[in-house]
């Protein structure tokens, strides 16, 4: 803030309608300076504008907060005058302090600070002018592409800073299943991409906050530079490409996931509130617990008896939803553990009061170990007709067929291997091993002769071929 | 003539009142219509449900907002512009009816801190908790209740906080002196209020237990928290629908001569591209609410199994409406970075066009990605490839805001007041936010991390990064032009330097928890995950956000009454708000401004971008 003549006592007006104002204003101001010299106190515009005439001030100090001048109106004309004045806007605030505000740069200073820079301002050679902009200086080309270069070595090492930072710290599970493998990788490319674009925008933001500061007291503006439709361009379609590459690759890891083996061990997990259970179908087991042989798929098919549940194991890293509704609503999720151990199987989705608490363990066996838990709690023996006489329990098959030889709802099956049928329809078979099989997944295919069609279809459904095969091995022995 | 103040002249005072008349006649006519119907007389469900909804009318209709509507009905005339009671001043004023945008922009800001300061309350309280294993004072009834209102509550507060924003500044900052609809706008906030009474009454009721997202059946099975907390949610869609209306229509029809739409400061088109999303998709959350309330209270049942119905349905209506809301949530924030940039960098704004375009891109895409939320729902295994191509999609209109960010700070001339402060973080966190996105739009690995903090980390990230902070950097960068005064710069670097690593510690702490198998929405957790340091960083954390918080509300009430007297355009800005004296005037502009520039033209050295008073010579800017 400068003034045209040195040395000589400035001339101040003073725009105000508070008297009270003025006076110690004019007090404080010649207290302080000595070279400063009130040569009149304006109370309104129309007076101030006579002052300005007649008195010719260097500088017009206006009472900001004085309501009965209206400044706007003074500023107004005073832009629209011919006199490029300096204009000073002092506001006595609430605090201790009093501000002045320079109108033309629009920052406010302490007017101790403002007086000692009038002062600086004063004893220099040549005064400094601080104007508002019109074209600031331009940076060349070259200093252009050299901050761009140093930035962008930066963007490389902050992004082999994070990526060897985040391989310091546990971020997965160890991985436990064939299902973790596309997974685990497809995690690790998008850890890749997030350390990069991270430290892509982070380091281009840094360095501008260190490297394009505003100088103190520099008030004009940056480069005019609007944008570059070209590099827009750029910037929309590599992205777009990028995005386009990853949602690929993540369906082929989804399809990774969801490879069918067609010899999984089936097991119904039923989720209640708030408890897991989990069915073998196959082997007649009812568990609380989740045991499973290591390197085998399993073929869970989940359900709830009443509200939303989930199945998670984090180690696994699949997760499904376990919905209610019955079969309508049951819903597949396949793994295949890859190492035994001992997990825990924690429910997904919240399901009321307990929910944090709804869990069941979850223990990979090696092959061995699991046959001998399978046939412990299953009783299942290595005999197939042992087996199947569990499944002529475990199925039903005892309500309607005897195996003593006295007729019930169905024919007996003792002495039933081989013999000759006859049908309702007049024709007849040998019940060898293909007609019993015929008879289990088609009851009403051939109905023995004084018999009636009242097998359900259901009850096959839910056996495997090995199942079948077990019971007609027991039938066989049935002589 | 002067007109007489006192308590009940306070609008909210009789407003609260016609809440607790409507309550009661609710209740009581529902006792009566059982008792004529020969029914037992007391149903705890109808008596609340019934008392709610006229609750909420009665609050309306003795509130006042309706005023003007029933003399119209009744075909009376009422004034061109209504002067609410000059009387009422300070806090009176704020809690009273007005139709002037900028002081409803005020009482949508204020509730909203309020709003936010309460879900934070909740925040604390299970986070407290959850700083070691083992459940120590919070019963998981409470638990339950507490995550799922500090949920809605936060979604109710940022609602508010974007209304907030939008209704101060798009009149301003279009040239226009109010909205389209001023009484709809009154309206429009007041119902927020007692939406807010529904959302603290599951305390009293039994709590729910099903999170904010209500998924049945187990919101079917909930107690009577849940139907308070359904109606409570319509009513603040509600609020949405009608405010994003009011910002549609004063866009398209108000804008000043030669304001065309690239000429809009870009925190108008941010504003519209929010306004058309919350106009058109808000419906779908209040219709989802509304079938699971049917259910309950008139034994429907779209989305019970047992009775025929389809819980995944639920979902795919709720999400449709909960995934474009989030960019409701953020598009705003996102258009105050844009808007503060260039001031505090000297800079235009890098690529205006396409970052316009890219806020109507995000809101298009937006749409179009719902299903992303329920890849673990048994929902049809094929149709998540589609959403997951449009969700990775979302990625590349936002991307050009960020480089656009970065091009018009890169060669800039930067200053760092509290503002700026609060844009670049916002920039860093919705960054964070944004690109732990990936690995929830990835089917595969979303199979991982769905419903675990890993989640959380995300949308708080973004959350924190697209509204919280540059909501901050709002309230800070305008405090000056809406009270005249200026805040105190020290306490507003102080929350900004708290608050930003505290952030970064709750982000990554989450993040890292939830891919070590911390699930969402648990009151305790197994120490065998090894997470319990981590967690109690994160408690930590949120009580330095706490306090960062209290500091800036403290700093704002303080200097609302006695901060330094700020000048018209502390910043330097060329937006035509900046042109008007602080605080503006009551009908903002006395003539008609006219666009002689652009708005982001800084380094020109032309004459600005609007003229206040067309018809007197412009200052240059080399005077």
């Amino acid at each position: 803030m400068t003034l045209p003549d040195k040395g000589k006592p400035q001339r101040v007006l003073i725009a105000s309608s508070h008297p009270l104002f003025g006076q110690g204003l004019r007090k404080l101001l010649e207290s302080r300076r000595g070279t400063v010299e009130v040569v009149g106190m304006a109370s309104s515009i129309d007076e101030a504008m006579q002052s300005l005439a007649a008195l010719n001030p260097d500088l017009i100090i206006v009472d900001y907060d004085d309501e009965q001048l209206n400044r706007d109106e003074f500023l107004a004309r005073f832009v629209e005058g011919e006199r490029k004045l300096r204009v000073v806007l002092l506001s006595l605030s609430d605090a201790q302090q009093a501000l002045v505000y320079d109108r033309r740069t629009m920052a406010a200073s302490r007017i101790d600070d403002w007086l000692e820079d009038w002062k600086i301002a004063n004893m220099e050679e040549t005064p400094v002018e601080p104007e508002i902009p019109s074209g600031p200086t331009r940076p060349n080309r070259r200093s252009s592409m050299k901050h761009f270069i140093v930035a962008g070595i930066l963007v490389v090492l902050m992004t082999a800073l994070i990526i060897f930072g985040a391989g310091q710290i546990r971020l997965l599970p160890e991985a436990a299943s064939v299902q973790a493998q596309p997974i685990d990788q497809m995690f690790t490319l998008e850890f890749l991409v997030i350390a990069f674009l991270f430290s892509l925008i982070v380091v281009f933001l840094l360095y501008s906050i260190f490297v394009f500061r505003r100088k103190k007291g520099d008030l004009t503006d940056a480069r005019h530079i609007e944008g570059n439709p070209r590099l827009e361009i750029v910037w929309t379609v590599i992205p777009l490409i990028i995005v386009l590459g990853f949602a690929f690759m993540g369906s082929q890891a989804l399809a990774e996931t969801q490879r069918v083996d067609p010899d999984a061990l089936v097991v119904d997990v039923v989720g209640s509130q708030w408890s897991w259970r989990f069915d073998y179908p196959e082997l007649g087991i009812s568990s609380t617990e989740l045991r499973l042989p290591v390197n085998k798929q399993v073929l869970l098919r989940l359900s709830s008896m009443d509200v939303i549940h989930s199945f998670w194991v984090p180690e696994f890293r699949v997760k499904q939803d376990a919905l209610p509704g019955g079969k309508e609503f049951v819903r597949p999720l396949r793994v295949t553990p890859t190492t035994v151990g001992e997990y825990k199987l924690r429910c997904a989705e919240l399901c009321g009061l307990n929910h944090y608490s709804m869990e069941a363990p979850v223990i990979v066996m090696a092959a061995v170990d699991y046959e001998a838990w399978v046939a412990e709690e299953a009783g299942l023996s290595a005999d197939p007709a042992e087996r199947g006489q569990k499944w002529y329990e475990t199925y039903g098959c005892r309500a309607c067929h005897s195996i003593d030889g006295s007729p019930l709802v169905g024919p007996t099956w003792k002495g039933l291997y081989g013999i000759e049928r006859k049908f309702t329809d007049g024709s007849t078979a040998i019940a060898d091993d293909a007609y019993l099989t015929e008879s289990i997944r088609i009851p009403g295919a051939k109905v023995v002769d004084g018999f009636q069609d009242l097998m359900p279809a259901a009850i096959a459904a839910s056996m495997t071929d090995q199942q079948v095969q077990d019971v007609i091995e027991f039938i066989k022995s049935l002589k | 003539m002067t007109q007489k103040t006192n308590f009940f002249s306070i609008s909210l005072v009789r407003g609260l009142g016609g809440f607790l008349a409507g309550t009661l006649v609710g209740i009581v006519l529902t006792v009566v219509v059982r008792v004529v119907m020969s029914l037992p007389a007391w149903d705890a469900q109808a008596a609340w449900v019934t008392g709610a909804i006229f609750g909420v009318a009665g609050f309306m209709l003795a509130i006042g907002v309706m005023g003007d509507w029933m003399r119209w009905a009744k075909g009376e005339e009422t004034p061109e512009h209504p002067e609410t009671n000059p009387n009422l001043r300070g806090w009176a004023k704020i809690l009273s009816v007005s139709y002037d945008h900028k002081v409803i922009g005020v009482q949508y800001g204020i509730t909203s801190l309020a709003l936010f300061v309460l879900a934070g309350t909740y925040a604390l309280l299970f986070r407290t908790e959850l700083a070691q294993t083992g459940i120590q004072f919070l019963d998981p009834k409470n638990f339950n209740t507490s995550i799922s209102l500090h949920g809605i509550v936060m979604i109710g507060a940022t609602l508010l906080g974007v209304g907030a924003m939008s209704n101060y500044l798009v009149p301003l900052m279009i040239g226009a002196n109010d909205m389209a609809f001023p009484r709809l706008n009154a309206f429009a906030f007041w119902i927020n209020i007692p939406a807010a009474v529904l959302l603290t009454l599951p305390w009293f009721l039994g709590g729910f237990d099903t999170g904010w997202t209500g998924y049945p059946p187990l919101s079917f099975l909930a107690p009577l928290g849940m139907d308070m907390f359904f109606l409570g949610v319509y009513f603040v869609g509600l609020s949405s629908i009608l405010g994003s209306l009011n910002i549609i229509a004063t866009t398209i029809r108000m804008r000043a001569p030669g304001m065309n739409y690239f000429r809009m400061p870009i925190f108008v088109w941010t504003a519209l591209a929010t306004a058309i999303i919350s106009l058109t998709a808000t419906q779908l959350i209040g219709l989802s609410f509304q079938m699971v309330l049917f259910e309950r209270v008139f034994g429907m049942a779209f989305f019970e199994p047992a009775q025929g119905g389809n819980p995944i349905l639920f979902q795919h209506l709720f999400w449709f409406y909960s995934h474009p809301a989030v960019y409701v949530f953020v598009l705003t924030g996102l258009g105050v970075i844009s808007e503060l940039l260039p001031v505090f960098a000297r800079k235009p704004l890098f690529g205006y066009r396409w970052v316009a375009l890219s806020s109507f891109g995000i809101a298009l895409v937006g749409f179009l990605v719902w299903a992303h939320h329920m890849f673990t729902s048994g929902m049809e295994p094929y149709l998540r490839v589609p959403f997951m191509y449009s969700t990775l999609l979302v990625a590349v209109p936002t991307g050009i805001k960020f480089f656009s960010w970065v091009g018009t700070i890169w060669e800039g001339k930067l200053s760092f007041e509290t503002p700026m402060l609060f844009v670049l973080g916002a920039i860093s966190i919705f960054l964070l936010g944004g690109l732990s996105g990936p690995p929830n739009g990835v089917v595969a690995t979303d199979l991982h991390v769905q419903d675990t903090y890993w989640i959380v980390g995300h949308f708080h990230a973004t959350l924190f990064g697209g509204f919280v902070f540059p909501f901050f950097a709002a309230l800070y960068y305008w405090f000056p032009k809406v009270t005249g005064r200026m805040y105190n710069e020290r306490l507003g670097k102080l929350h900004f330097w708290l608050m930003l690593p505290a952030f970064y510690v709750q982000s990554l702490g989450q993040m890292q928890t939830g891919l070590l198998g911390m699930r969402r929405r648990i009151v305790d957790y197994d120490p065998s995950l090894g997470i319990q340091t981590t967690q109690l960083l994160i408690t930590i954390a949120g009580f330095v956000i706490a306090i960062a918080v209290l500091i800036a509300i403290i700093n704002f009430i303080t200097s609302a009454r006695k901060g330094e007297v700020a000048l018209a355009n502390p910043w330097r800005s060329r937006s035509p708000e900046w042109q008007l004296p602080s605080p503006v005037p009551a009908h903002n502009y006395e003539e008609t401004f006219e666009v002689v520039g652009e708005p982001y033209d800084y380094g020109l050295g032309d004459k600005g971008y609007v003229n206040l008073h067309p018809g007197m010579a412009m200052p240059s800017a080399a005077d």
